[in-house]
């Protein structure tokens, strides 16, 4: 089996290497790189079959010791089980759709370089590598037993997204945004590395089983940080790794970067920026759910921040034109609804939300990609409109994608967001009453925004200019298809894996939830019907549908010409959620300006004066000069390279033989 | 007997020793080193280290040491140059001298080893096995591996000499028939490019 | 007699034996069989490197009457000269070939160099360990003068000649005061006298210095390291190659056989001592190395540095620290290789690569070997991921382990001092223009793969280390 979770690893940075370093055509390239995730994406099914239908026994062995010091040993190895199995099965197959779609995206991508440029010619060999090594940093991630080995996927996702969101690296606005990617991400990852370093601390270990299993031994330590100020060790090491989980799965502060990250080429937004990189952190907190368990503080903070990230970020997408942006805040904002379950001690629904999110947030990215190639690469949506007659299959799929978004009965959305509801519902720590509004609230939102950027780009008037309109016309079968691949279980996926997700104990064993907290039980399992029926009465379906009564209202047929009137009368409202509500400002002014003051102090005074001229080019002078007067010792006489063993000798024999 | 036999040539062996170098003349030294490896040989003879001694008169002064007359005599060594520094570095180079011949001597000297430290050796029975042959029985058994080794050592000398100093090339200068056919225009002629350059 | 395990040897008399065969192979067939001493010595390895590994023995075997020992230390080292040696031929060939050197002399010296490593690297008694020393010597001296022509490597023949005769009287003069003292040559009964503490231990700490001095001068240890600089520089750049890598480990082992195998417990005198040519190579080694403006002489003093790391993890008399200066023997060579190799590559017919204007925008003109280079270097300096970094970490490790934080910090400065002559190289590489309109080299294939080989494993070692530790660790206990 071993040779297997090898494979499935191995085999995406193989074709990442081989098309990245080699220069292969590009023919080549796409080749090996969808061979390999496909090998991947097909193993990763059959150990799914085994962990998850068979029921086989949970793998966790290293396969290498990477560095032994001491007694530690740091190792790479595998803790396969039915989470990281499920895990595996998504990242694999979104990659894979993510790859196939990528040779109808990026086939004329040379052409968005600038002229003879030189990274113009192998850019899309370089794509298809920077995508394959994602896959690879990913499965690192999931498939660790370590918090090593989750630390170097971490970081590298966290890189090639950073080379991803950069790709396009002649558009300033491109860098600008990798750059802030990555300046947010290291925060996040401060803080995880800080929870590392404490569990390590505390545990003397880095493996997940033995931390896990000394957790309780640990639970009621508390440590002293401030003087006179006792934490409890176990909040202190959970809030820090969550907050590398808010960096990286952008979570209010941190939320900032992912926006700007649409400035990557589309394919990307969707595998990394929706299906799988963003949800590292909620994977993450689900993983190490035997630690979270034991702190409700910690669990009350994460509440809180959800919920936070779910209403508020819902808000922004009404008032984004870019067609992207509007998926981007739909991102945050269900992430946002996935951190509100791990509050809610729901792993499982945030997991399972986090799965079918997967698939249609995808799927609503490759459609927006879709419309991107049709339209020229064009993302203003008030140049779209009745695009549905020239482009039917994105049409349909985008519909199924919006309809699972916002949760219409029956689609895959309907499902995991409810029961992210109702654990909220269920729950009894601070901050979820808090938390249960904003969700109940933000499904309204949702199906606003996403009815609104729907209705805006497929029906009503056709917006764009004549030469466009001309050459409109569906893409390829590459883009198509797998369009189509992920339309299916956005609609079916929720229905199947509701029962043994939730209630039937898949991941017993593997997510730890106390059983007080346990928002599921298997007694109030009424089958899949019951779900729904008891979905079809309760408030969310019912904003939801008002939602969409909206937009179709307001974007589509009637009152079309009142949005403008709105934004006329709350203008200070609509310059709120345009400025983001400032925290884009905010950290310009005062994180990157005063960092920037505090740079340049210490640049002129610390650098320039006290290293540079102090110590560095002083001391850099002195062994200089130190160098040259001893290399004169050296002076090429043999009877003076003889005298100086011989003044060795003297020197040896008196001191260590006659002074000691 | 024994004793004044011994103090001769150690006076004799310290004298031709010193001598070595302090001589002008080259071949001088190498007589003088000649008569120094005779008054060792006696000494080791003394103690009853027959082959040793019988080896080093043979090799040394009957081999090496002719050879090296040779080659100095030969050579023809401007006696003024080899000598300058000398008194230059004589005052360095005595004191270090001075300072680590005490530092032996406080270590290998009557002290440690002396005849109260370490009794003189026994003299050896008349009828035991003499010297060269238990040095021939060891040598062929227990130490073969070094043996060959040092016979290594040897031919490695030999080879390396040749090496060194054979050269088959032809020092006068010659026609070869061989290079002139497979030369090519390009050997003889190399094209440069050069920026046009303006007078200032 | 005792011949029993003979078999031991085999690889010894192969080795021997072929030098013989090419010797005369080449006397009589180098006109119609042009290359044979090349292909034959490169044969040889390989065959050496099959006797040697298919030799098991479990414990540590000491035959030929005590002067001969097999042990897994003996066989790792054996192993890694083998492939050293393989990979300095390959390296040197079409170098040999522009300077019209490419002779069977070379070779055959050579092989005779690497048998008296082998012979080092498995003495078990001072005789074996000095005929060895002795036959590994006398060949790079011949080597170092192998180019007739050249003044400047007379000159340093004749230099490392002397001296290298002067160190040798010193290590046999040390010898005979242990032998005189403890009435063996054989490693195992002067550890047994010595142990039994009835020998008056300023006697033998007497003897000791002489023997190290011996050892600090073959690993060119400060202030016996006065050779090293001139003769890199002197000697043809295929010879600095071969004087740089293999011998190196065969050092290791004469250190790890005189200084723990046989005096072991004069370890608090030698650990003094060691610390003494430790601290001196790390300072001289790293300062004098800025001044340099010639390759060679500058990796010559890197040279002398990298010794000093290497003494590190000796002085702290445990066998984990052993392990541990094994692992940055190892190591060394192997960035030796590699920058040596390349400069031998980026020389050709009429041109000695050998300053440092002469990397100049190496990029512009060979990327690729200019980023096999800036990994050799980095991994010198030290920085992760690369292989250097663990050598220096797991020497350093080992010396706080042993409580000499102060040590530790010591060679992390001069490191740092260091890395400034490392990073120039990659300065003059990647930020400045090319000097000359030097010709863009294509060498044969072999070469290029091979130093691309050699450039990866100093990267992919690095980041996977654990392998050739656990190796070390193991040759060890």
């Amino acid at each position: 089996m071993e040779n297997i979770y090898l494979t499935i690893v191995l085999a995406p940075l193989i074709g990442a290497i081989i098309a990245g370093l080699f220069s292969v055509s590009r023919q080549t390239a796409h080749r090996i790189t969808v061979t390999g995730v496909a090998l991947s994406c097909l193993l990763s099914v059959y150990v799914f079959k085994l962990m998850v239908l068979d029921g086989a026994k949970p793998f966790d062995g290293a396969v290498y010791t990477w560095l032994a010091s001491g007694n530690i040993q740091f190792e790479i190895g595998f803790l396969i089980d039915s989470l990281s199995a499920v895990m595996m099965v998504v990242v694999t197959f979104v990659s894979l759709m993510v790859h196939i779609y990528t040779i109808g995206y990026m086939a004329d991508d040379e052409h968005i370089w600038p002229h003879d440029s030189l990274s113009a010619k192998n850019s899309y060999q370089r794509f298809f590598s920077y995508i394959s090594l994602f896959t690879f940093s990913m499965l690192t991630l999931v498939m660790s037993n370590n918090f090593l080995q989750l630390f170097f996927g971490w970081e590298a996702v966290g890189l090639v997204s950073y080379l991803l969101i950069g790709f396009w690296f002649h558009r300033e606005t491109a860098v600008y945004a990798n750059l802030k990617a990555f300046l947010v991400n290291r925060v996040g990852d401060f803080g995880f590395l800080l929870g590392i370093a404490a569990i390590f601390l505390y545990f003397g270990n880095l493996h997940y089983a033995d931390v896990f299993s000394n957790a309780d031994a640990l639970a009621h330590i508390t440590i002293q940080i401030l003087p006179n100020q006792e934490w409890s060790l176990m909040s202190v090491i959970c809030i820090l790794l969550f907050i590398g989980a808010m960096g990286k799965s952008a979570q209010v502060p941190l939320h900032v970067w992912l926006p700007d990250s649409m400035e990557g080429p589309t394919p990307i937004s969707a595998l990394i920026h929706a299906a799988t990189m963003v949800t590292a952190g909620i994977f993450m907190v689900s993983r190490m759910s035997p630690l979270y368990e034991l702190s409700e503080t910690a669990l009350s903070f994460i509440l809180v921040i959800g919920a936070l990230t779910a209403l508020f970020m819902g808000f922004l997408g009404l008032v984004q034109n870019d067609i992207k942006r509007v998926v981007a805040y739909s991102t945050l904002s269900q992430l946002g609804y996935m951190t509100v379950a791990l509050g809610a001690s729901a792993y499982n629904a945030a997991i399972f939300h986090l799965m079918t999110h997967a698939f249609f947030k995808s799927l609503l990215f490759l459609g927006a990609g879709s419309v991107i190639i049709a339209m020229h690469h064009e993302q203003d949506m008030r140049k779209m409109g009745g695009l549905r007659k020239y482009l039917p299959i994105t049409y349909w799929t985008s519909l199924i994608g919006s309809l699972a978004l916002i949760g219409f009965p029956m689609f895959s959305g309907f499902f995991s967001k409810d029961a992210i509801i109702e654990a909220v519902h269920h729950a009894e720590r601070a901050g979820a009453g808090f938390a249960y509004f904003a969700v109940v609230a933000g499904v309204f939102i949702t199906a606003l925004y996403s009815f609104r950027m729907f209705f805006l780009v497929f029906h009503g008037k056709e917006r764009m200019d004549k030469h466009t309109r001309e050459h409109l016309h569906e893409p390829a079968n590459v883009v198509t298809w797998p369009l189509i691949a992920l339309a299916v279980p956005s609609v079916v996926i929720g229905a199947i894996a509701l029962g043994p997700m939730l209630y039937q104990g898949l991941f017993h064993n593997v997510i730890f939830i106390a059983e007080a907290h346990n928002p599921f039980p298997m007694a109030h399992y009424q089958g899949v019907w019951g779900f729904l029926i008891h979905g079809l009465t309760q408030w969310p379906f019912f904003l939801a549908m008002a939602g969409v009564a909206t937009a179709a209202t307001l974007y589509w047929r009637g009152f079309t010409h009142i949005p403008a009137q709105i934004q006329a009368r709350l203008s200070w409202l609509h310059t709120l959620l345009v400025n983001k509500y400032g925290f884009d400002d905010f950290n310009e002014k005062v994180f990157a300006g005063g960092s920037r003051a505090l740079g340049i102090f210490l640049w002129q005074v610390g650098d320039v004066k006290l290293i540079d001229n102090g110590m560095v080019n002083g001391s850099a002078n002195t062994v200089g000069r130190i160098a040259q007067k001893i290399r004169h010792v050296q002076t090429g006489y043999l009877y003076h390279y003889a005298f100086a063993m011989i003044i060795g000798l003297l020197f040896l024999l008196g001191w260590f033989v006659h002074a000691a | 007997m024994v004793q004044f036999i011994f103090y001769l040539f150690a006076t004799v062996l310290i004298f031709a020793a010193v001598r070595v170098i302090t001589v002008k003349n080259p071949v001088h030294a190498a007589l003088h080193l000649v008569l120094a490896f005779f008054s060792m040989a006696a000494i080791w003879l003394l103690l009853e280290a027959e082959f040793l001694a019988i080896a080093l008169v043979l090799v040394y002064v009957g081999a090496v040491m002719v050879l090296f007359l040779f080659v100095v005599m030969m050579l023809d060594i401007n006696v003024a140059t080899v000598s300058e520094g000398f008194t230059r570095y004589l005052s360095s180079g005595f004191l270090v001298g001075l300072l680590i011949l005490l530092e032996m001597v406080a270590v290998v000297g009557s002290h440690h080893f002396g005849l109260k430290a370490m009794p003189a050796p026994t003299p050896m029975a008349a009828d035991a096995v003499v010297n060269t042959v238990l040095l021939g029985n060891v040598l062929y058994t227990e130490y073969v591996y070094p043996f060959e080794l040092a016979a290594i050592i040897l031919l490695v000398a030999m080879v390396a000499a040749i090496a060194l100093v054979m050269r088959p090339k032809r020092w006068s200068k010659y026609v070869k028939p061989e290079d002139q056919v497979v030369v090519k225009a390009q050997d003889r002629l190399t094209m440069v490019k050069m920026t046009a350059e303006k007078e200032s | 007699m005792n011949l029993a395990n003979l078999h031991l040897l085999l690889p010894e008399i192969f080795v021997l034996s072929m030098a013989c065969v090419i010797l005369l192979v080449d006397a009589y067939w180098r006109k119609c069989l042009h290359g044979i001493a090349y292909q034959l010595s490169q044969a040889t390895l390989v065959g050496a490197l099959l006797f040697t590994a298919f030799i098991s023995v479990k414990e540590p075997v000491i035959a030929l009457s005590g002067t001969f020992v097999w042990d897994s230390m003996a066989k790792v080292l054996k192993l890694f000269i083998y492939v050293i040696t393989f990979t300095v031929f390959l390296y040197s060939r079409q170098y040999l070939i522009d300077r019209n050197l490419f002779k069977g002399e070379f070779f055959v010296l050579g092989l005779f160099a690497m048998a008296g490593m082998m012979v080092m690297v498995s003495a078990h008694h001072f005789l074996t360990l000095y005929l060895g020393l002795e036959l590994l010597s006398l060949s790079l001296y011949a080597m170092v003068a192998m180019h007739r022509d050249s003044a400047q490597a007379s000159e340093a023949a004749m230099k490392y000649f002397v001296l290298g005769a002067l160190a040798s009287g010193m290590l046999l003069y040390g010898m005979s005061i242990i032998y005189g003292l403890t009435g063996s040559l054989d490693l195992t009964t002067i550890a047994g006298v010595i142990a039994e503490n009835k020998i008056e231990p300023m006697l033998l700490k007497f003897g000791l210095v002489f023997i190290l001095i011996g050892l600090a001068f073959k690993l060119g240890a400060v202030p016996f390291h006065m050779w090293l600089p001139d003769v890199y520089q002197g000697a043809p750049t295929a010879v600095t190659l071969f004087i740089s890598s293999a011998p190196k480990l065969a050092a290791f082992a004469m250190l790890m056989r005189l200084l723990v195998e046989g005096l072991g417990s004069l370890n608090v005198d030698w650990q003094g001592m060691l610390l003494f040519l430790s601290v001196l190579s790390m300072a001289l080694g790293n300062i004098v190395a800025i001044a340099q403006t010639n390759v060679k002489r500058m990796l010559a003093y890197s040279t002398i540095s990298h010794v000093g790391f290497l003494l590190l993890g000796m002085l702290t008399a445990k066998e984990a620290g052993y392990a541990a200066a094994m692992f940055y023997t190892m190591v060394y060579t192997l960035m030796s290789l590699g920058a040596f190799g390349l400069l031998l590559l980026l020389s050709h017919a009429g041109f000695e690569a050998e300053n440092l204007n002469d990397f100049k925008g190496l990029n512009r003109r060979q990327p690729w070997y200019a980023l096999i280079m800036m990994i050799v270097v980095l991994s010198m300096a030290g920085v992760p991921p690369m292989l250097g970094f663990w050598a220096k970490w797991s020497v350093l490790s080992q010396v706080v382990a042993g409580g000499f934080m102060w040590l530790a910090v010591l060679a992390v400065l001069f490191s740092v001092i260091g890395a400034f002559y490392y990073l120039r190289i990659i300065k003059l590489m990647y930020f400045d223009a090319p000097t000359d309109n030097a010709p863009v080299l294509k060498p044969s294939a072999d070469i290029h793969w091979a130093l691309t080989l050699n450039g990866m494993v100093i990267l992919v070692l690095g980041v996977l280390p654990e392998s050739l530790m656990t190796v070390c660790r193991v040759a060890l206990s």
